[in-house]
């Protein structure tokens, strides 16, 4: 059996483009997906009788024309393998959940293109049952259940608009999206958007909703605490003004951007392995970006393989990042920067362990300036199941904010301090390490008619 | 022609659509906090890509993530707090 | 409280959980103390061990006894309240799995006898019993009482705050400075400085033979080790931990080749109600990091061992590097020939042990006292001298 020349590792946008290019180049592609299907964040396929969620104008389409490509193409796909880190020797680890079994692989090359996790700032009450991150309602709807009953969407940015023309179209248009940012105040900022006329017609549905007032758009107004009462949500918003206000709702889905799933990859790889990163991972652009820099991540794979100059300029990234730029710029919030340390000491950080504000600020209460790692080690934050992709930048924020405010001079804490840069990069069932076994292609059935045959 | 398939939540039967999650199952089915895990915090569906470990269930006495887990009919889901495998 | 003594303070080299419990002790007794350290406290093999407050896992002879009364500290502290909440009084369980394994656990438990540790031998029906989730594959268990566990980094942390003492993190010692001709250390360089102390401790861990002058006194050797989620009925089932004895005998063939790799496992039911799962013994590998193969060959030794744990998941792997000399005893003592230069360093698997009591000794023989346990075995001066070749 031989190994594959290169693994991708994710079926969205840019996993799909870049094994497809890198096959064309007539080296073996193994695409592997964590999911029973592929199509990643932005073209998640719906379940069997469920009505598809229309993407937006300029998207539509984009992921048929991509997997008649991949369906034509000679890329091996195999789906529910969630990749789980590259050990010290350069092998690639993918967890085979349905087989429960953990194969070790050696390919020549690895594109990872896993892209973007949301980010969901702590506020009193974000840990509540009822209360998600918005494109995990939005994950669900796309699977085809609509959230249901009085929603609530609060946070930043453009996904928030995006989710609730998507719900209104379904049918139950949320009561009210909180938006901390203020973009209407921003017409020359917004103007600008006219540079990436691509997105016009998206902006037009995402904020025809808005114009119909279907639903209410609190701009420049925070989300500050949630608290529960009988079997309802209560949010409490402050305007720009100060004044406050309160929502009863069933559900809460809550939004502060994304950033890139990149948790516990290292800088550094092991010689001998060409790793390359393509799509959100690489770089949260959105999902036209992510199809052209898979497709560059692909080819610059195939061309490192064969010896040829790689054409890896990426060039074609820095329109989408002056969009982002100016998105980001739009969506600034409004009231200002918030402030962790000004949230009531019970607020949960960790929810994987349960820890709060009040057991950060214990932690750097001595006279002893204590580092990042052990922070984590001894406050036990980011240390359960979810490894710190939730709570380790917030509370690495919180400390240096204290820090700050305590007159320390201290350099940022970042993540390689923390000291997780390691595998496994997802809790993976003990027995499938057990199993764990060279990737042995013999126990395909193809493969085992071949020999009968 | 599809056939109502089932699997079960606690011991209830629990109606599903073919290529759904067990998270997007149990949310047709109203179903919103999947009981507390080991470390005593409540579990429910939150990130939806098997990213921050709040939904994790039990699936024929392994812990999973719900939102990543295919349903299948006649599949056994428990909260966790039902014991130790 | 104004600074009284004209003196230079001590300077502890190292803030592992050797060196912090010297400074800690030091502080405590009124002695000035700095304490540095290269990157931060517990930063290596304390921040990555298996927590076994253990003497049944120790070769009989001096380390043994040592062990015994590094875990009547423990206990000690844990009543007064300085370790209280972190060590965890439990028993251990050696587990044999073949005759041949039965065979060196019988001698073990003699030698265990000898230095006074409670040992009993559970039949079969009693082990069933008593470690409902053991597989029924085993030959003999022997039960070892008055152990217990502690995590390495919570200690260091709790000395830390105890002592109040404050940590000078990110600075590495280059060498120490000697005074002329006169037998004494005045300091200790750090980049470009030279920091004066009266008397200087090395309890460096890996980096402490350069210091001193003896470099090949010692050995890396890596462990690696797995961290389950949380089963607390599975955990609360394990009332200790579980040895195997393939880990007595990957203690005692002691590396003769250079890139031995030896596997010991240990289950380790932690208080959160995680599991640890340890740990490979990997001569000469200098850098922490996990490969599969050897995680594979842990995680089923693990499952042969306790099948449930089969079903729960590794949230994380990690390995750190212990310091081996090369005739298996720690150093511990004054350095012959200078007066004012002492080491502690050296305890390969055994220094979450025996950190805390060596601590106290060293607070000890720095301030001029008698130690309460004699550590001529340890003198590290046998290196010093040549009477072993390192
Ligand atoms: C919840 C959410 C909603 C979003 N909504 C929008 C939107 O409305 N509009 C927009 O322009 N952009 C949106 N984005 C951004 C979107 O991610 C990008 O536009 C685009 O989908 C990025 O493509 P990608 O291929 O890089 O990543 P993705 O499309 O996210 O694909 C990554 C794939 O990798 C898989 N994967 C992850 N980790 C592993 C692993 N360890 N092993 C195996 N497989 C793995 C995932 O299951 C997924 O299928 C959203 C992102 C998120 C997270
Ligand atoms: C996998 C594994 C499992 C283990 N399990 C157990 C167990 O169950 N029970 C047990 O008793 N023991 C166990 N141990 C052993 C135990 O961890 C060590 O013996 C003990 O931590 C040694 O402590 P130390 O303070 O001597 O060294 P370290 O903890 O290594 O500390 C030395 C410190 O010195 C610093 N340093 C080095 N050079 C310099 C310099 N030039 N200048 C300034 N600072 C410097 C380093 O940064 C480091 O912080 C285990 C070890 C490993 C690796
Ligand atoms: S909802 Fe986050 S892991 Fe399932």
């Amino acid at each position: 059996m031989r190994e594959a020349d290169i693994i991708v590792v994710g079926g969205g946008p840019a996993g799909v483009s870049a094994a497809v290019e890198a096959a064309k180049s007539g080296l073996s592609v193994v695409l592997c997906e964590q999911r029973p299907a592929l199509g990643g964040a932005i073209h998640r396929q719906p379940a069997e009788g469920a009505a598809p969620v229309a993407a937006l104008p300029s998207l539509a389409r984009r992921w048929q024309s991509l997997s008649a490509k991949l369906s034509a193409s000679r890329v091996e796909v195999r789906t529910r393998r969630a990749f789980v880190g590259i050990d010290s020797t350069g092998a690639v680890l993918i967890d085979d959940r349905a087989a429960g079994k953990v194969e070790v692989r050696r390919p020549r090359a690895l594109i990872l293109a896993c892209g973007a996790v949301e980010r969901v700032r702590p506020r009193p009450g974000w840990h509540l049952p009822g209360v998600a991150a918005a494109g995990g309602l939005q994950v669900m709807l796309k699977e085809g259940r609509v959230p249901e009953g009085r929603v609530l969407l609060a946070g930043s940015g453009p996904l928030l608009l995006a989710l609730a023309a998507q719900m209104t179209a379904a049918g139950n248009p949320p009561v009210a999206v909180v938006e901390e940012g203020d973009p209407v105040s921003r017409p020359l900022a917004a103007t600008r958007l006219l540079t990436h006329p691509f997105i016009l017609p998206d902006m037009a549905v995402l904020m025809m909703p808005v114009l119909l007032r279907r639903f209410l758009w609190r701009r420049g107004t925070r989300l500050t605490e949630i608290t529960q009462s009988a079997d309802m949500l209560s949010a409490r918003l402050r305007a720009p003004d100060g004044r406050e206000e309160r929502f009863e709702v069933d559900r809460i889905g809550l939004h502060d951007g994304l950033r890139a799933n990149d948790f516990g990859l290292t800088a550094d790889p092991p010689s001998g392995l060409v790793i390359l990163r393509a799509g959100d991972l690489r770089e949260v652009l959105g999902a036209h970006a992510a199809e052209a820099d898979g497709a560059e991540a692909g080819r610059e794979a195939a061309a490192r393989l064969e010896g040829r100059p790689s054409c890896g300029s990426r060039s074609a990234m820095r329109r989408h990042r002056a969009l982002q730029h100016r998105l980001s710029r739009i969506f600034a919030p409004a009231q200002g920067a918030t402030v962790l340390r000004d949230c009531p000491d019970e607020t949960v950080i960790c929810r994987c362990e349960g820890r709060t504000i009040g057991h950060l600020k214990e932690q750097l209460a001595g006279p002893d300036a204590v580092s990042a790692r052990e922070l984590r080690l001894n406050g036990r934050f980011g240390m359960g199941a979810c490894q710190g992709r939730f709570c380790s930048e917030w509370a690495l924020s919180l400390m240096s904010e204290l820090r700050r405010s305590a007159g320390v001079p201290a350099s940022p804490p970042d993540f390689a301090e923390t000291g997780v840069c390691r595998w496994p990069l997802r809790p993976v069932a003990l027995s499938s390490l057990a199993n764990a076994g060279i990737y042995d292609d013999t126990r395909t059935e193809r493969h085992i008619e071949g020999i009968s045959a | 022609m599809t056939a109502v398939r089932t699997f079960f939540w606690q011991g209830i039967e629990v109606p599903f659509r073919a290529g759904e999650s067990v998270a997007a199952a149990l949310s047709g089915a109203n179903i919103h906090g999947f009981g507390k895990d080991n470390a005593g915090s409540q579990t429910r569906y939150f990130c939806g890509i098997g990213a921050c470990q709040c939904c994790l269930v039990r699936v024929d006495g392994r812990t999973t993530e719900a939102c990543l887990e295919p349903v299948h009919a006649g599949m056994i889901v428990t909260a966790l707090e039902d014991g130790d495998a | 409280m104004r600074e009284q003594h004209s003196s230079p303070p001590v300077i502890v080299i190292g803030a592992g959980i050797v060196g912090t419990a010297t400074a800690a002790f030091l502080a405590m007794a009124g002695t000035p103390v700095r304490l540095l350290d290269a990157s931060a406290p517990a930063s290596g093999a304390t921040g990555a061990a298996d927590g076994a407050v253990s003497v049944a896992s120790k070769r009989p002879g001096p380390m043994m006894t040592m062990a015994r009364a590094g875990a009547a500290l423990y206990r000690e502290l844990a009543g007064q309240g300085l370790f209280q909440g972190l060590f965890h009084k439990r028993p251990t369980f050696l587990v044999a799995a073949s005759d041949a394994e039965a065979d060196v656990l019988s001698d073990h438990s003699k030698a265990l006898g000898e230095v006074g540790a409670p040992v009993r031998w559970l039949t079969r029906d009693g082990a069933a019993d008593r470690l409902p989730s053991l597989t029924r594959k085993v030959v003999a268990v022997l039960e070892v009482e008055d152990e217990g566990h502690a995590i390495g980094y919570s200690i260091v942390s709790r000395l830390i705050s105890a002592a109040r003492l404050k940590v000078e993190r990110y600075c590495p010692v280059a060498s120490l400075e000697y005074e002329g001709r006169s037998g004494r250390v005045s300091g200790v360089r750090v980049g470009g400085a030279v920091i004066e102390a009266s008397a200087v401790v090395v309890a460096a861990g890996g980096g402490a033979g350069r210091l001193i002058g003896l470099p090949d006194v010692s050995r890396p050797r890596r462990g690696q080790q797995l961290v389950t989620e949380r089963a607390p009925g599975l955990n609360a089932a394990l009332p200790g931990s579980l040895l195997s004895c393939s880990y007595l005998l990957s203690k005692k063939h002691e590396g003769e080749k250079a890139d031995a790799r030896g596997y010991g496992v240990v289950i380790d039911p932690l208080e959160t109600g995680q599991f640890l799962i340890g740990s490979t013994r990997e001569e000469g590998r200098t850098i922490p990091e996990n490969d599969i193969e050897a995680v594979a060959h842990l995680a089923a030794s693990a499952q042969e061992m306790v099948p449930a744990l089969g079903q729960l998941r590794i949230l994380r792997c990690f390995a750190g590097i212990r310091t081996a000399t090369c005739d298996g005893l720690p150093m511990i003592g004054r350095m012959p020939g200078t007066e004012n230069l002492f080491v502690a360093a050296g305890f390969e698997g055994d220094g979450i042990c025996l950190g805390p009591l060596t601590g106290r000794i060293m607070a000890d023989l720095v301030r001029g006292e008698e130690p309460e346990m004699d550590v001529s075995p340890f003198d590290p001066g046998r290196f010093a001298t040549g009477s072993i070749a390192a």
